[in-house]
């Protein structure tokens, strides 16, 4: 193998283990958007929580009070940002958008969340205080290598973890009854409920679903991100170019452009410093926006171009 | 138009007294911090009250507005006024490049366009090292006028003179081209209202007041940082406009001013104090959806 070539295998590996990281978080976001039309400013906070949550369960919890070992423990800490994540879902759909819902209206959910988002993050600074946290994950320290590609036992994790978690929401979606609702509801609410599904319900799962993804999302980023309370903020521009890239509320489309942009950001951080990743993320947004605005898998949704 | 014939005189007497019941420095800054804001509120209500396109990028365009002013200044020995001239401009032009996107863009897609503009901005700033000194910030900034109650009377005067301007603007048959985009662009468009070319006005105008609220900060705080003009920023804007009353002419002065003064009378709160400010954000927009100017009226009107 080349250099070249090694080195490009070498940035596309990270830049898919980056993208199966920002995936986990802009997915929550376009489920949100795909069924209820409503942008959640919160998300960015309930991932920081996830990892606050992971990062306790995984140090204290886990290898302390329970005596499990570092990798099981660690484990056990996905599931606990899960729950952490959801409850944060059902709290903000009960307080924000199911009051707010049927006024028809854009731009007050999005104040309120961004009003949970300032309550979320000074509430967890009071409590974690502003010095960031060192979370090592134990699967960090095993590296694997193929030919002349390095990888952490870490990264494989995140990518096992993210494709698991797709492969579930997909097959959640397409092939149980709850799914096919939901789907409806996100088609059309109102016939959906003439039909005897209850909107509600199923509004409030989503959102749960959508934020028990970003707990995950946290539980893998937090070895990754400086964790303090206003971790999550580093992400969440990122997730919403994802989100618009790959064409608002369309899961597909969320994908293939969370999994680009971490390619993007890998090249991004080789060849022109990792200051400019943002600057070169947005530039493409915007690009997109001009071009396509439709995003990467046109869907019908004109009325929002 | 009698009782507004007696509010500038009354506005400017308010103006007058303010810094003679609030004596202590501290005190006089929060003032001009005040003024500061309110121009920042007008500016975005502009577009986001009247013309109904929804903006998160407001805080570029008071970067903007910033260090144009302050590197005219400082490194090319501008005059703080000529410079200031250059960076409203500055400013303007910027807001007719985000308007080429809200011509092509509504509601989300916006949104989130508008803080794609606003975060590239503040990666510029923070990129562009030869020019804005980066994460580095720039030190030693001298205001427009020496004294803190000096620079209040400054910024306030402007900020009502702005005002008087976009009142009348809004009253004007351009407010209601303005307000026929806001709600029904297709219909607006059937009328013969060229949208494009309106929407490009009030983002302009907006973005350049934005600009001219931003020449006055460098030399308040005496010093220049890219982290001054987060995203964060934009949302305290659309808080003021919000929490005030959106859309009304004296609803984001309210709420500039109670968003200005509520973090600080709870600085007794301490670490709670953001917290109740998020709450507060929250509960206002769940229980007076529009804003304190509505729930007023509707008071006064149950009486």
């Amino acid at each position: 193998m080349t250099d070249l070539l090694a080195l490009i295998v070498q940035q596309s590996v990270n830049g898919v283990y980056l993208g199966c990281l920002y995936v986990m978080v802009a997915l929550g976001l376009t489920l949100i958007y795909g069924v209820l039309n409503q942008i959640n400013f919160a998300h960015a906070d309930f991932v920081t929580v996830g990892a606050f949550a992971a990062l306790f369960t995984a140090t204290r919890l886990g290898t302390k009070v329970l005596g499990l070992p570092d990798t099981a423990a660690y484990l056990l800490s996905m599931v606990a940002a899960l729950g952490a994540g959801a409850l944060l879902g059902l709290a903000i759909n009960a307080a924000v958008f199911a009051p707010l819902r049927d006024r028809g209206d854009e731009l007050r959910p999005l104040i309120a969340t961004i009003g949970v988002s300032v309550l979320l993050e000074n509430f967890q600074l009071w409590l974690f205080g502003p010095i960031p946290y060192q979370f090592d994950s134990p699967f960090s320290r095993e590296t694997i290598r193929i030919g002349r590609i390095f990888f952490s036992a870490q990264s494989v994790l995140v990518v096992a973890v993210s494709a698991m978690a797709i492969a579930a929401l997909y097959a959640f979606m397409k092939f149980t009854f709850l799914g096919k609702a939901l789907r409806a509801v996100a088609q059309d609410r109102e016939t959906a409920g003439l039909m005897g599904i209850n909107p509600n319900l199923l509004i409030a799962l989503t959102i749960v679903i959508a934020s028990a993804l970003a707990g995950v999302g946290g539980a893998l980023l937090g070895p990754v991100l400086v964790l303090t309370p206003f971790a999550g903020a580093s992400v969440i521009v990122k997730a919403f170019a994802i989100v618009i890239i790959g064409g608002f509320g369309n899961m597909q489309g969320t994908i293939i452009a969370g999994l680009l942009v971490g390619i993007i950001e890998a090249f991004t951080v080789q060849y022109l410093g990792s200051g400019l990743i943002d600057l070169v993320v947005f530039v493409l947004l915007l690009v997109m926006l001009v071009v396509r605005p439709t995003g990467l898998i046109a869907e019908r949704k004109e009325e929002n171009v | 138009m009698k009782s507004r014939l007696v509010a500038v005189p009354i506005a400017i007497l308010v103006i007058a007294a303010l810094p003679w019941l609030l004596q202590t420095p501290y005190w006089r800054g929060i003032l001009v911090l005040c003024a500061m804001n309110v121009l920042l509120a007008l500016s975005l209500n502009l577009v986001l009250g009247y013309t109904g396109q929804l903006n998160l990028g407001q805080s570029a365009f008071f970067a903007i507005g910033a260090y144009v002013s302050t590197i005219l200044v400082r490194t090319y020995g501008w005059n703080f006024w000529a410079a200031s001239l250059a960076a409203v401009a500055a400013a303007g032009l910027l807001g007719l490049a985000l308007a080429a996107f809200a011509v092509r863009l509504r509601g989300h897609y916006l949104a989130i366009a508008s803080l794609g503009f606003a975060v590239i901005t503040y990666q510029v700033l923070i990129n562009w090292e030869k020019m804005t000194e980066g994460v580095r910030g720039i030190y030693g900034i001298l205001p427009p006028v020496a004294s803190t109650t000096g620079l209040f009377y400054l910024v306030a005067g402007i900020a009502l003179a702005v005002y008087v301007l976009i009142d009348n603007l809004v009253r004007s048959p351009v407010g209601d081209t303005l307000r026929a985009i806001r709600e029904d662009e297709v219909s607006a468009a059937s009328l013969g209202v060229n949208a494009a070319l309106w929407k490009a006005f009030a983002f302009g105008l907006g973005a350049a007041i934005a600009g001219l609220a931003g020449c006055f900060y460098p030399g308040f705080v005496g010093t220049l940082v890219p982290d001054a003009f987060n995203i964060i920023e934009s949302f305290t804007m659309m808080a003021m406009v919000i929490v005030g009353g959106m859309g009304t002419m004296i609803g984001p002065v309210i709420g500039a001013i109670v968003l200005t003064f509520l973090p600080e009378l709870l600085r007794g709160f301490g670490e709670f104090r953001l917290m109740i400010y998020g709450l507060a954000l929250m509960l206002v927009v769940l229980f007076m959806p529009g804003g304190i100017v509505q729930a007023w009226r509707t008071l006064a009107r149950s009486r």
